[in-house]
């Protein structure tokens, strides 16, 4: 196995030279020239712990292999065929049966043990304090939908998901915590702060996937998803990318993911959320007179066969 | 180092050759020993003798194999060169794949990674393992004339061979073959208005109609096989053929059959209602939250079966190893009994894993941690058969046939696949690797460098006994090393571009950031494809060039120990054996001490074998 310490460093030299000099470069996210045999560093808190298991899982499983594959190989060479050497009858030995039955059991169900209780923990309930984030995918990208100044989202209903309705918002929001939702194209959150994203599918499942925030949850048509939660805990740009196939678009779907300092986060909602508000405000003046004058056509219901 | 097959020509005189049959004259000519009444359709269509079957299965899957690899090229052209035209062919596609210039269309890549995997996995590895060694083996090494039910058996093999036209048929179909994945999940795949067509204006979904009719058809074929297969085990064995004499093959195709019968109506019945849910306005698995169907439940109901059928596939392939490796270590195999276990273990374990595929699927958060312990459990038994399979090699006396090669490859080669799937095992890890190419790599260790491993390391050995001809081992040790290479280049780098976040079923890598610096490694992946693609080419030569021109094979190539050894090559006796054979001890005596040859016949009794007089007597 290649030795992620030794393919730092040759290695990405290499590849970074051939890149440049027969790609192109966007800044749109960080390009990656270090550690390309490895995963990208990891910016999540719970990122951090992932690794901290994908590391010792690969440790162990190399040095594993490293010594099965060396004595296999030693056994190979010993014990080809010589004239006149011949094998040894023998039908096996139960002892070692046991031992290496009792040996791997219990080095594989510690593991488990590990992995549920780090499972456990990235799974858990958002804080109280997370920021949510409502996201709907659809053949092919993603509606978000961001609380306003109220750190609140406005209630939806699955029920009333269509083409016209993409957050399936309630029409009369009774607490009004919506009226300062404000969507992006675009994921912006910010660094050192719990943000809980929900997870919502128009069409098929899609699924949320971040590389470097080490999280991924398919979208479930139907379902709502809301145990999805991570601390960002340095700035940058990332990539959202669709994982599962969701059509002929599906290789295409993708979405930028910026994480921004507090302030310039705050300043970024203070403005949206203005925006929203006024829109808000403006629509529902438009529907009184609407209403005043004609009743209000259903819109489409979005999977209809 | 002398090899323990023949030089290519002539016999080779053994002094104490298991009992011959008068029938040893008979080179590859098939005609010979048929009755009068068989003309070509009843011998070479709809025969109901096993042999021919397991040979039908053989060609018929060889096809569909070349036609799954050729599209598995022009997925990693499309990977390796995005919008590029496909060279020479390119504008031959038909527009469901191919765009007017030759390029692969991101809708038609989806079909080709679809259908590759489809036509792989139900069209090739499952009838090879199952379809050919299954129908060939078993009756052969428990002696016993035929299957117990050979009617069922021609039928199982024209079941799986319609079910295959159907799969190439829907490449053809208006909106071209099912483009959903070989998993199809729902409700992509059962709504044809998301599926979308290179076909501007028109949705249709008969590829995946045809696809979920091919499977359940293929299914028929399955079940109709493994109820053949456990009948036969059960009640054909000749005298002395205990359950614990049995050659491990035939204790993994026994155990894989329970696994057929159980799993494959699971996938049906799923088939049947995917099928539904497209044509009959059903909404089994439809996500809108109206009609009340469940997108998951397509989910629990093709993994159910799916993972069973990972097992289907390596089972058998495990088995056929465990009996090349001692032939050619003459050896006993180590641990007989623990393998037996092992089978049966990794058989029932099988069952309830299945949620490991679904972790980040929506499923209940709980049952992620259940499916988990379940899922390192069942490496256990796989571990003890590594361990196994190294313990029959110590020691031993190891000839480097061909077929050796080949199972020696598949004992490392599966150990890489194995530990690939722990890291998926643990949850955590799944939550980053899941649907990448990390799983893609572990997916061809193990199908690939293990089931594919197996088969042509059996194919390369039971050639003789098949066609009467022996292959040539120099090109045959070519293709071993050229495949061995090869597919350590193409897959083994796939585990970095899993690491490094590259999604599963993507039609041009560089639309992402976080991928576009890998392009170069892309290239080189599918440079290494098309060499190991290459390679086949030398497989399929010496395959058929053997056929028609191989040397002439003796009853006994290798000095194998199992009953269909004491037969002439090729067998052309329906009902194999002119006379039932005793059975007096188990398959691997190998080296037994005091005999004056290394081997020693299932059916030969120990006391009437020459002893040596305490001289270790060379047997080549």
């Amino acid at each position: 196995m290649i030795s992620p310490r030794f393919s730092r460093r040759v290695l990405p030299l290499l590849v970074a030279a051939l890149t440049l000099l027969l790609g192109q470069n966007h800044c749109f996210a960080e390009t990656r020239t270090t550690n390309l045999w490895w995963a990208p560093d990891a910016v999540t808190v719970g990122g951090h712990k992932v690794d901290h298991l994908l590391t010792f899982v690969f440790n162990l499983t190399g040095i594993t292999f490293i010594i099965v594959a060396a004595v296999y190989a030693w056994f190979i060479v010993k014990y080809r065929y010589r004239p006149g050497v011949r094998a040894v009858y023998s039908h096996g030995n139960d002892k070692l049966e046991a031992i290496w039955t009792c040996i791997p059991a219990v080095v594989f169900i510690g593991l488990a043990a590990y992995s549920n209780h780090l499972w456990k923990e990235l799974r858990s309930a958002a804080p109280a304090d997370a920021i949510p984030i409502d996201i709907v995918a659809h053949q092919f990208g993603w509606f978000i939908r961001n609380p306003g100044l109220d750190g609140k989202l406005g209630a939806f209903d699955q029920k009333l998901l269509s083409t016209e309705n993409t957050f399936g918002i309630f029409d009369g929001d009774p607490d009004g915590a919506g009226k300062d939702d404000y969507s992006s194209s675009d994921l912006i959150i910010p660094v050192g702060r719990p943000v809980n994203v929900i997870l919502r599918s128009q069409d098929v499942i899609h699924s949320f996937y971040i590389p470097e925030f080490r999280m991924y949850q398919d979208a479930v048509p139907g379902r709502k998803i809301d145990w999805v939660w991570f601390t960002a805990d340095r700035t940058g740009s990332f990539q959202l990318a669709c994982s599962q196939l969701c059509g002929s678009g599906h290789y295409n779907m993708k979405a930028a993911v910026k994480v921004v300092t507090q302030e310039e986060y705050d300043k970024i909602v203070k403005e949206k959320s203005k925006e929203a508000l006024l829109d808000n405000l403006k629509k529902q003046s438009a529907q009184q007179q609407h209403d005043d004058s004609a009743p209000a056509a259903a819109s489409q219901p979005v999977a209809q066969r | 180092m002398q090899p323990i097959a023949q030089k290519e020509e002539g016999l080779v005189s053994y002094k104490h050759e298991a009992a011959p049959t008068p029938h040893d004259d008979h080179g590859g000519d098939h005609h010979h020993h048929h009755a009068p009444h068989h003309g070509f359709f009843r011998t070479y269509v709809w025969s109901h003798d096993h042999k021919m079957i397991g040979m039908q299965y053989l060609f018929a899957s060889l096809l569909f194999m070349a036609v799954s690899g050729a599209l598995a090229m022009g997925v990693r052209w499309q990977l390796a060169f995005p919008g590029h035209p496909v060279p020479v062919i390119g504008h031959l596609l038909p527009a469901s794949i191919a765009n007017p210039d030759g390029s692969i269309a991101p809708g038609g890549y989806n079909a080709l990674v679809t259908m590759h995997a489809t036509i792989m996995i139900f069209l090739a590895i499952m009838p090879i393992l199952i379809g050919v060694f299954g129908n060939f083996l078993i009756p052969l090494k428990i002696g016993a004339p035929d299957m117990a039910f050979p009617f069922f058996n021609a039928l199982s093999f024209w079941l799986f061979f319609v079910s295959g036209i159907i799969m190439l048929a829907s490449f053809f179909v208006p909106g071209g073959a099912a483009a959903g994945g070989w998993t199809s999940y729902a409700p992509l795949s059962t709504t044809a208005i998301y599926q979308g067509s290179a076909e501007a204006g028109h949705t249709y979904a008969q590829g995946q109609s045809m696809w979920a009719l091919g499977i359940f058809i293929n299914g028929l074929a399955s079940i109709a096989g493994a109820a053949n297969y456990i009948t036969t085990i059960i009640n054909m064995r000749c005298p002395g053929m205990t359950m614990f004499r049995l050659p491990l093959t035939v204790w993994a195709l026994f155990i894989t059959s329970f696994l057929l019968l159980l799993a494959v109506p699971v996938l049906s019945a799923a088939g049947a209602m995917l099928w539904f849910d497209l044509n009959a306005g059903t909404h089994f698995f439809s996500g809108d939250n109206v009609t009340g169907g469940q997108p998951l439940l397509w989910q629990h109901l093709f993994w159910f079966f799916g993972h069973p059928e990972v097992y289907i596939m390596i089972l058998p392939a495990m088995g056929l190893v465990s009996e090349i490796l001692p032939v050619f270590a003459r050896k006993p195999i180590f641990g007989y009994r623990a393998m037996v276990y092992a089978i049966a273990a990794i058989g029932v374990l099988g069952f309830i894993v299945w949620g490991h595929h679904m972790f980040v699927s929506g499923m209940n958060l709980v049952l992620s941690a259940t499916f988990s312990l379940s899922t390192m459990v069942i490496a256990v038994p796989s571990a003890i058969k590594t361990f196994n399979w190294m313990g029959t090699i110590w020691k031993g006396s190891i000839h480097f046939t061909t077929a050796m090669l080949f199972c020696l490859a598949f004992v490392i080669l599966f150990v890489i696949g194995g530990f690939s799937g722990i890291f998926m095992a643990a949850t955590p890890i799944d939550l980053f690797i899941h649907h990448t190419y990390h799983i893609v790599a572990h997916i061809h260790y193990v199908l690939f460098g293990g089931s594919l491993f197996a088969i042509l390391g059996s194919i390369y050995f039971y050639f003789p006994k098949m066609f009467g001809r022996m292959m040539s081992e120099r090109l045959g040790k070519w293709h071993f090393w050229l495949t061995f290479i090869f597919f350590n280049l193409t897959f083994f780098p796939m585990h970095n571009l899993g690491l490094a976040g590259m999604m599963r079923r993507i039609a041009d890598p560089t639309q992402y950031e976080h991928l576009r610096n890998l392009q170069p490694l892309q290239v080189f992946v599918s440079l290494s494809a098309f060499g190991l693609g290459a390679s086949f080419f030398l497989f399929w030569w010496n395959f058929f060039y053997s056929l028609f021109r191989g040397p002439k094979a003796p009853h006994n190539p290798w000095r194998a120990n199992t009953l269909e050894w004491t037969l002439p090559s090729p067998i052309t006796l329906h009902g194999n054996f002119e006379q039932t054979p005793v059975v007096y001890h188990g398959p691997y005596e190998y080296s037994v001490p005091g005999l004056s040859q290394d081997w020693l016949p299932q059916n030969m009794p120990l006391r009437d074998m020459p002893k040596n007089a305490g001289v270790a007597i060379d047997v080549d």
